[in-house]
């Protein structure tokens, strides 16, 4: 066994390098079973800050020693750190225009069909109770 | 009243998953979303339009109080500031 006085910088960086590597892609894979589980709200701060230590790890790892471990462990967090903020930065943005529903005026009246296919009016909760609306993406 | 394309047999089948007895109500089509100026264009799955995440809160006179627009599809308003917001009617 080693003292801790004793370990080399290249055992070190092969220990941040791995550490790196576990890091980055746990995450990656973290996200991809969080999305299949229900009512877990998906967080970018935190797939993308923890992509962002691993990243520094890494980097920590190849100015210890440049080995091939180091450089991929360096490579592997580096790219999903850049494919997770294109994701959250590009492809997950929504465009946002003018909607209907201004702050202190009246709600614009609509009639969509229930669940049981029973026409619902917004307009008939008027007088009666406070309505929340959520729109939201459907099934996928 | 939470509002989505989805058709009406996921939409009961989601509601009694999730146990809560608000209405779903079915926009298959989004003309009521699109006119609302609620539609994402090509934001869904193999470039269909989808709406964008919304919540609005609305008194009992039939103003609007409160509104959450997603810019990002993956963050929607905490449900205590929405809770907050009715509260505070």
């Amino acid at each position: 066994m080693m003292q801790a006085m004793a370990i080399p910088p290249r055992f070190r960086a092969r220990k941040l390098a791995i550490l790196a590597l576990v890091l980055a892609v746990g995450t990656v894979v973290a996200f991809g079973v969080l999305l299949q589980v229900w009512l877990i709200p998906l967080r970018p701060v935190v797939y993308l800050s923890a992509l962002a230590v691993a990243v520094g790890i890494a980097v920590i790892s190849v100015a210890l020693w440049r080995g091939w471990l180091q450089v991929s462990a360096l490579v592997v967090s580096a790219l999903l750190l850049v494919l997770a903020a294109v994701f959250n930065f590009v492809l997950m943005r929504v465009p946002t225009g003018p909607s209907a529903f201004v702050v202190g005026a009246p709600a614009p009246d609509f009639t969509l069909p229930d669940a049981t296919g029973a026409p619902v009016r917004l307009a008939d909760f008027r007088g009666k109770k406070p309505v929340v609306l959520v729109f939201y993406r459907g099934y996928w | 009243m939470a509002i989505s394309p989805d058709p009406n047999a996921r939409s009961q089948e989601l509601a009694q998953r999730l146990k809560v007895h608000f209405h779903f109500l079915a926009d298959p089509d989004l003309a009521v979303t699109r006119r609302l100026g609620l539609v994402h264009p090509g934001g869904g799955e193999g470039g269909a339009d989808v709406p964008r995440p919304t919540t609005i809160v609305i008194d009992r006179q039939g103003v609007v109080r409160w509104a959450a627009y997603a810019d990002n599809v993956q963050i929607r308003p905490d449900s205590r500031e929405v809770l907050r917001a009715v509260r505070a009617l």
